[in-house]
C-alpha cells in the first residue's frame, strides 16, 4: 500500500508539472494576473500602514498644540510666570519621542534701531518703539511656530545675541536683516531673520530667554511653555494628560484650534485611504478570480480526458485546485516581492521617506494571492459533472 | 458577413464571454472609483481644512504696534487706525469670491466688567482687565450684487464651543469666556455689566453662553460687533479681519513674490487660488489694510494636502496598472483558448488580417459592454465611499467615463495582441489535426 501511495503521489506531482510545462503562455497570463494583484496588495497594505503613521508626523507643520500656561494658585490666586526649569522636566515628560517644548517668555519692552549695514548705517538710532519681546528657551521655536522668512542674514561670526523680528516690527522700526535691536536699556541683539507668521507673533520680537528675562527684571521666568505632541489625537489628549499629571502646578491645555482640526483631517484622509485601498483590493482580487476562472474554464478537455481513463472527480479537482494553489504561491511570492519595493518608492515619492516594509504584510498578501488562485479555479468543481464523451465528441 | 461572425461568436459561448466581460467591468470599476475618488478628495479635503478656521488675517495698514500679551492689550486706547466694516462687502466681489467661505470682523475693546450685584468699582465681582470681542455671530451681508452671504465667527473659529447659545446681532447680549465666566461666578443668563475704561460709555449685557476655546478668549467677553464700535467709540469700524478660503496648495510658483512676475506670470499666477493670490485680491478691495497669511494654519494645509493628493494619486496609478494588466491577462486567455478556431478560418482561406481584425473586433464589443458596466459599478462605489466619508458623492465625470472606456479599449487590444501576433503564425492543419 505504501509503495502505490509513493507511485500516485509521484504520477500526481508529474501531471502537475505537466500542466505547467503544457502551455507556457497561458502560464505566463496566469502568473502576471496573479503577481499583479499581490503586488498592489503588497504595496497598498504597506503603504496604507505607513502613510497613517507618517500623516500624524506631517501635522507638525501646524506648529505647538499644547500650552502649558501658569495654573491657578491658591496662594496668590493667578501666578504670572513658571519657572524656567519647568521646559525640561516638559521636555522629559514627553513620552512618545519626537515632541518639542519651548519656554516663552513674554515682556514689554523699548525697542531702538542701531542700523549697522546697508543705507542710512552708522545714523542716529531710531525709535525708541514700544513693542512685545519673547524670550525663546531653544531654537526649538521656529519649528513651533510655522512662518515664511521675508529677510535673512548670513549668521555673525562673533557672539551676539541674535533675534528674529516679527514682519509688523520691523517695519514699524524700518528694521531690516543684519540690523541691531538695542532693548532698554542695556541688551543689544543682532537681526538674524525678519518672518511673517500672519499672527500676533508678527508684532512680536523674539530673543533669547535671558536678555528677554533681564529686560523683564525676571530671572529664570518664563510666561508659558509651548509643546508639539506628535500623533493621532488620542495619544496627544493622554500625552497632555500624563504632562499634567507630572507637572500639577501647571495649567496643560490642547490647543483645540489644531488638536480638533488635526483630529478631524486624520479621520478623513485615514477613512479615504482606507475605503480607496479596500475597493481597490476587493476588484482587484475579484478581477484576478475573474481572469482566473476564465483559464480553468478552457481545461474542459485536460478534464474529460483524464476522467476518461478512470481519474475519479475528487482526484482529478484536487489535481486542479494544486495547480492552482502552487500558481497562486509563485504569483504571490513574485508579486509581493514587486509590491513591498513598489511601496518603498511610493513612500519615499510622497513623504520623501522610504516606507517602512512590514514583514506582516508579505504572508498576508500571499496567502489572499493563493485564495483568490484557489476560489477562481473553483468553477472546475462543474467541470467534475462533464461527460467525458461530449468533451470529446467537441459539444460545448 | 464580417459582423455575423462577431455576434455568432457573442452568442455561441455566452460563459467565456461572461466572464471576460465581468474581469473586464470589473477592472474598469477599479480603476472608475479609483479615479472619481482622487479626482474629488482634493476639493473635499481643502473644505475638510476650513476646521482649522481662517487662514487669511487683514489689519489696518497705519495701525500702531500692538502690545498684546496673553490676549490683553496694552496700547493706550484709542491709539492706532482701524478699517470701515463698510468695506465688508466687496470681499465677495473679488475674483475669487466663492473661495471665500467665511469671515469675521474683529474689534477687541479693554473694558471692565462686573456683576449687577456689586455695589461699586471695588466690590469683589469686578474684573478691571477684561478685553471685550466684537464680532458678527450670524451675520447677513447684503452683498453689491444684491444677494446674501451669512457669515460669522463660528465658521472662521469652529473650534469654539459654546455651552448655551450664540448671541444674537443687534442686540444687548454676549457670551463669555469659561475661564472669566469661573472668575466672576456668573452662569448663562445672567446679566453682566461692561463699562469703557474711560468710564464714558457702559452697558449691561445678557449672558447666552459659556465660551470654551482652548485659548485667550476663554478670558473673554464676546458680544456684536455694533456693542463694542459704541464701548470703543469707534462706530462702523473693526480692527482685524479673519478670512477663511479655499485655497490651492502653495508650490514654488505660487510662493513668487508678485512684483518679480512677468504679466504672463503674473496673469497665471492670480488664476489660481494660491492662498497668496487670494490675499493679494483681498488687498486690492479694502484699502488701507495688510493682509497676511495665517503661516500656521496655510503652510500646515498646503503640505499635508500635497501630500494626500499624490498619495491618492499613486494609489489611483497602481490600481489602474492592476486592472489593466488582470484584464489583460484575461483577453490574452481568451484568445489562447481559440486556437482551433483561428486554424479552421485559416484553413478555410482567411488571411491573418483578417482574423486578426475579427478578433479584435470583438474585444472592443467587449471592451465597450464590459467598460461601461464596469463605469456604472465604479461610479456607484465611489458615491458609497464620497457619502461615507465626506457625506457628500463626488459628481461622475465625463472625463472619468472617457478615460475608463478608453483604458478598457486600450488594455483589451494590447492584451490580445500578444496571442494574436502568436496565432497569426499558426499553421492550420496541426491545430486542426489537434496537435
Amino acid at each position: 500500500m505504501p509503495a502505490l501511495l509513493t507511485k500516485n503521489r509521484s504520477m500526481f506531482w508529474r501531471i502537475i508539472r505537466r500542466l505547467f510545462e503544457s502551455n507556457r503562455g497561458r502560464l505566463f497570463v496566469i502568473l502576471l494576473a496573479l503577481a499583479a494583484g499581490a503586488a498592489v496588495t503588497a504595496a497598498l497594505l504597506n503603504l496604507q500602514v505607513d502613510a497613517k503613521r507618517r500623516l500624524t508626523t506631517e501635522f507638525r507643520a501646524f506648529g505647538a498644540n499644547v500650552l502649558v500656561t501658569p495654573g491657578p494658585d491658591p496662594s496668590r490666586n493667578w501666578s504670572p510666570t513658571l519657572p524656567e526649569s519647568l521646559v525640561s522636566s516638559v521636555t522629559s515628560a514627553l513620552m512618545p519621542p519626537g515632541g518639542r517644548a519651548v519656554g516663552l517668555l513674554y515682556a514689554l519692552a523699548s525697542v531702538r534701531v542701531s542700523k549697522l549695514h546697508g543705507p542710512g548705517a552708522y545714523d542716529e538710532p531710531q525709535g525708541p518703539v514700544q513693542a512685545v519681546i519673547v524670550g525663546y528657551s531653544s531654537d526649538a521655536f521656529r519649528e513651533l511656530l510655522p512662518h515664511q522668512t521675508i529677510e535673512v542674514s548670513q549668521p555673525l561670526g562673533y557672539e551676539t545675541p541674535l533675534c528674529y523680528l516679527g514682519i509688523n516690527v520691523a517695519r514699524k522700526l524700518k528694521a531690516n536683516a543684519r540690523d541691531s535691536l538695542v532693548l532698554d536699556p542695556w541688551n543689544d541683539c543682532f537681526v538674524q531673520e525678519v518672518d511673517s507668521f500672519g499672527g500676533p507673533e508678527d508684532n512680536r520680537i523674539f530673543v533669547d530667554l535671558e536678555s528677554a528675562q533681564r529686560v523683564a527684571g525676571l530671572p529664570a521666568a518664563i510666561s508659558l511653555v509651548e509643546v508639539r505632541i506628535p500623533g493621532t489625537a488620542r495619544q496627544i489628549e493622554q500625552a497632555a494628560a500624563s504632562l499634567q499629571r507630572s507637572i500639577p502646578s501647571a495649567e496643560v491645555r490642547p490647543i483645540r484650534q489644531f488638536t480638533e482640526a488635526e483630529a478631524k483631517i486624520y479621520d478623513r484622509i485615514s477613512g479615504v485611504l482606507t475605503a480607496t485601498v479596500a475597493i481597490v483590493l476587493l476588484l482587484t482580487g475579484l478581477c484576478v478570480m475573474a481572469a482566473m476562472t476564465n483559464v480553468a474554464m478552457e481545461r474542459r478537455n485536460d478534464v474529460g480526458l483524464m476522467k476518461a481513463i478512470g481519474g475519479a472527480s475528487r482526484r482529478v479537482l484536487r489535481l486542479f485546485l494544486a495547480e492552482a494553489a502552487l500558481l497562486g504561491l509563485t504569483g504571490g511570492v513574485l508579486g509581493a516581492a514587486a509590491g513591498i519595493a513598489l511601496s518603498i518608492g511610493l513612500g519615499k515619492a510622497v513623504f520623501g521617506v522610504a516606507a517602512r516594509p512590514r514583514l506582516i504584510v508579505y504572508p498576508v498578501s500571499v496567502v489572499l494571492t493563493i485564495i483568490v488562485a484557489i476560489a477562481g479555479a473553483f468553477p472546475l468543481r462543474r467541470l467534475t459533472s462533464i461527460r467525458a464523451a461530449s468533451v470529446f465528441r467537441g459539444e460545448a | 458577413m464580417f459582423l455575423r461572425l462577431v455576434a455568432d461568436s457573442v452568442t455561441r459561448r455566452p460563459r467565456q464571454k461572461l466572464l471576460t466581460t465581468a474581469a473586464l467591468a470589473l477592472g474598469m470599476a477599479v480603476a472608475t472609483a479609483a479615479l472619481s475618488v482622487s479626482l474629488d478628495v482634493g476639493d473635499r479635503l481643502a473644505r475638510e481644512f476650513r476646521s482649522l478656521g481662517a487662514n487669511l488675517l487683514v489689519t489696518p495698514q497705519a495701525d500702531s504696534l500692538p502690545l498684546e500679551i496673553g490676549g490683553v492689550d496694552y496700547r493706550p486706547v484709542n491709539s492706532g487706525a482701524y478699517l470701515p466694516d463698510s468695506d465688508l462687502p466687496k470681499l465677495k466681489t473679488i475674483f475669487w469670491r466663492n473661495n471665500i467661505v467665511a469671515f469675521a470682523p474683529v474689534l477687541e475693546v479693554p473694558v471692565q466688567a462686573w456683576s449687577p450685584a456689586s455695589k461699586n468699582v471695588s466690590s469683589p465681582g469686578v474684573v478691571k482687565d477684561v478685553t471685550l470681542i466684537g464680532t458678527w455671530s450670524q451675520h447677513t451681508v447684503t452683498l453689491p450684487d444684491g444677494g446674501m452671504f451669512e457669515t460669522g465667527v463660528g465658521k472662521t473659529n469652529p473650534w469654539w464651543h459654546i455651552a448655551g447659545q450664540w448671541f444674537v446681532e443687534n442686540s444687548k447680549d454676549c457670551i463669555i469666556g469659561a475661564a472669566l465666566a469661573k472668575k466672576i461666578a456668573m452662569k448663562t443668563g445672567d446679566e453682566l455689566s461692561v463699562g469703557a475704561r474711560d468710564h464714558t460709555h457702559w452697558t449691561k449685557l445678557r449672558i447666552t453662553g459659556i465660551l470654551s476655546s482652548g485659548g485667550s478668549e476663554e478670558d473673554a467677553v464676546i458680544a456684536p460687533l455694533a456693542i463694542a464700535q459704541q464701548l470703543a467709540g469707534k462706530p462702523g469700524e473693526y480692527r482685524q479681519l479673519y478670512v477663511s478660503a479655499l485655497t490651492k496648495p502653495e508650490d514654488d510658483f505660487g510662493r513668487r513674490d508678485p512684483k518679480t512676475m512677468k504679466p504672463d506670470e503674473l496673469e497665471r499666477w492670480s488664476c489660481s487660488p494660491y492662498v497668496s493670490s487670494i490675499a493679494f485680491s483681498i488687498k486690492q478691495v479694502l484699502p488701507g489694510a495688510d493682509v497676511r497669511i495665517i503661516r500656521r494654519v496655510a503652510e500646515g494645509e498646503g503640505r499635508i494636502l500635497t501630500r494626500v493628493r499624490i498619495l491618492l494619486w499613486l494609489v489611483t496609478l497602481a490600481a489602474l496598472l492592476a486592472a489593466a494588466l488582470a484584464v489583460g491577462a484575461s483577453s490574452a486567455a481568451s484568445v489562447i483558448e481559440r486556437r482551433t478556431e483561428i486554424g479552421l478560418m485559416k484553413a478555410l482561406g482567411a488571411g491573418s488580417g483578417t482574423v486578426g481584425f475579427l478578433l479584435a473586433a470583438e474585444q472592443l464589443l467587449l471592451a465597450f459592454v464590459g467598460g461601461g458596466i464596469g463605469y456604472a459599478l465604479g461610479i456607484f462605489l465611489a458615491r458609497v465611499v464620497g457619502e461615507k466619508i465626506f457625506g457628500a458623492a463626488p459628481e461622475p465625470s465625463l472625463l472619468v467615463l472617457v478615460l475608463t472606456i478608453g483604458l478598457a479599449a486600450g488594455v483589451t487590444l494590447l492584451g490580445s495582441a500578444v496571442p494574436l501576433r502568436r496565432a497569426s503564425r499558426y499553421e492550420p492543419a496541426p491545430i486542426l489535426r489537434g496537435e
